[in-house]
């Protein structure tokens, strides 16, 4: 890991000097949690590889006084495993915060752990909402700010006539639920709703139930090889029947970024998701060169954590709510839900790249949906 | 029976009050009741009239008595969730007794407040709902003379007893009333020609 020029021999004991007038940096250990291989593999390279860019950025930034050093750990994708990875982490190493989990299973396995040390978990993937720990910072999109928004665009431009699948846990449940509800409150229907086991790529049975049933829309909560596998699938029946082509029946996702998109290849084309960042969008912290927006959460989650422990020194060791009751809501993370404000974009994949087709600034997140009563359509703009 | 699908309340801007003494507990449950994005307040010893305003009461099951609710025993107006830190059998049945819909046990941590507001509402309006049916069907009980004198009235018109049941239930729908209130009708409007007949 690159350090930052100004570490020097004296840092990591917590005291920060003046050396030749820039500032030496605490070496402050700060936990990865990744699964570097498994079917969800891609997703977890992508937010590795935004923490590890705010971590250089870091190291390498002489006005602050803290530097990471990252502790790695791989559960492997065995979701069984977290839990115990996560408590090795902070049982045996300096670090209390960690930065990781992509399903939702494995973020509710991390949690006990992450509550019984003190420790604090950063997850940078879009998820199903209804959860606000005090150990968890969340700091990708939840429902009011993904699946809400491309349900109000989708059924007016399309229809309300949905097909809902998903993989077989919490993410999938939860999110057709809600669609389900939405799409029941707005006069729609629910036409079909199925589940594929993690992994599974047991996708003709969804296909046979969407080309009889004759949907407006798809929403695709599949994750990884099953999505893939459904995606090329769905294609093939566009290409033999026009009524499934994408233009008129087009899939929703709201967990398929361009880290993604060299798995699906031509099979992504006219796939609608909603994100809070899509390569190439502006108004994202850092430079906005990020790959997805997997990787620009991670990098905010980083960013946000070295600049809430910068020039308090000891407060690597503090809790979450001490470290955020001091900082008095000056950062990104809302005090009472460990939310974040994040711009809301629906894009739509067009020779293989997203394109946006209408963008919400700034969204703050609502995981109970208690906040918002309404999706934020009134302040929306287009964008051609 | 088919159990109804639960209705996921929206619980932004609800109001809950705490019965408790000053305690972490209380700070943890709040902490997590603001996250869901509700109004809370703390009481203690006991209730006042706001308690009338509130959605959702939490209770101390280990110091609690009767007396702190402003109603009648066991019998809350709105869904209640115990505070269990003591599982000594006679907390819980005086719990039980004072009416609780769901439960949380102390020491309170950093979760279990979402799923005992959804499961004391559901409880509290599941017991509502079948308060309604029972009365409703007590009262039903209770008139079922009136609809037997109702149906020998019509009969006496030289129906067969089938055909007076079926036009009762016709008279019903028409003047859109139950049918108990249809052979209360009927046996008022024709108690005079009733009482004539028995006199000839």
């Amino acid at each position: 890991m690159a350090h930052g020029p100004c570490r020097q021999t004296f840092g990591g004991c917590g005291k920060a000097f003046l050396v030749w007038g820039t500032l030496v940096k605490r070496r402050i250990e700060l936990g990865l949690l990744f699964s570097r291989s498994g079917s969800y593999s891609l997703i977890s390279e992508a937010c590795r590889s935004g923490a590890l860019a705010a971590i250089a950025r870091i190291n390498a930034d002489p006005a602050l006084d803290v530097s990471f050093a990252p502790v790695e750990r791989d559960p492997g994708g065995n979701a069984d495993a977290y839990g115990p990875v996560c408590e090795e982490i902070l049982r045996d190493t300096g670090a209390r915060h960690v930065v990781g989990c992509i399903t939702s299973w494995s973020r509710k396995e991390v949690i006990p752990t992450v509550e019984k040390f003190g420790g604090t978990l950063w997850y940078a993937v879009p998820y199903e909402g209804f959860e606000a720990s005090d150990h968890v910072v969340y700091t990708h999109a939840c429902p009011n700010q993904h699946l809400l928004p491309l349900l109000d665009w989708v059924m007016p431009a399309h229809g309300r006539r949905a097909y809902l699948t998903g993989s077989n846990y919490i993410w999938g449940w939860e999110m057709n639920r809600l669609a389900r509800e939405r799409i029941t409150a707005a006069g729609g229907e629910v036409l079909g709703e199925r589940y594929l086991p993690i992994g599974s790529r047991e996708v003709g049975r969804m296909i046979e139930e969407v080309r009889f049933a004759r949907p407006n829309f798809i929403l695709n909560s599949l994750i990884g090889p099953s999505s893939y596998e459904f995606m090329a699938a769905y294609r093939a029946l566009g290409t033999e029947d026009e009524a499934f082509r994408p233009d008129r029946c087009p899939v929703l996702s709201c967990n398929v970024t361009e880290c993604e998109l060299p798995a699906l290849g031509p099979a992504a084309e006219g796939l609608v998701a909603a994100g809070p960042y899509f390569r190439g969008v502006a108004g994202w912290p850092g430079e906005g060169n990020f790959g997805s927006s997997h990787e620009a959460a991670a990098f905010a989650a980083v960013m946000e954590l070295a600049r809430l422990l910068a020039g308090r020194e000891g407060a690597e060791n503090w809790p979450l709510s001490q470290l955020l009751a001091g900082d008095r809501g000056r950062g990104i993370v809302d005090p009472e839900t460990h939310h974040t404000v994040l711009p809301v974009i629906i894009a739509r994949v067009e020779g293989g790249a997203f394109k946006a087709l209408q963008r919400w600034d700034a969204v703050a997140g609502d995981p109970y949906l208690t906040r918002s009563r309404s999706s934020p359509a009134r302040v929306l703009r287009v964008v051609s | 029976m088919k159990r109804r699908a639960i209705r996921i309340p929206n619980l932004g801007g609800a109001r809950a009050i705490i019965l408790h003494r000053p305690h972490t507990t209380v700070q943890a449950l709040t902490r997590q009741l603001a996250a869901i994005g509700l109004q809370v307040t703390q009481a203690w010893p006991d209730l006042g009239p706001e308690a009338l305003a509130a959605d959702y009461i939490f209770f101390d099951a280990d110091l609690g008595h009767d007396a702190m609710f402003p109603w009648d025993t066991g019998q809350p107006p709105i869904p209640m969730i115990a505070l269990i830190g003591s599982e000594a059998p006679g907390r819980i049945e005086w719990s039980l007794k004072a009416g609780s819909h769901a439960q949380l046990l102390k020491p309170v941590g950093d979760s279990g407040a979402y799923s005992a507001l959804l499961i004391a509402r559901d409880a509290f309006d599941a017991q509502q709902a079948l308060s309604a049916e029972i009365s409703d069907l007590r009262r039903r009980l209770d008139e079922r003379q009136t609809v037997v004198r109702a149906v020998t009235l019509l009969a006496a018109r030289g129906k067969t007893e089938a055909e007076a049941y079926a036009q009762l239930r016709q008279m019903a729908m028409a003047w859109r009333i139950s049918f108990e209130d249809a052979a209360a009708r009927i046996v008022a409007a024709q108690g005079g020609m009733d009482d004539r007949s028995e006199r000839g």
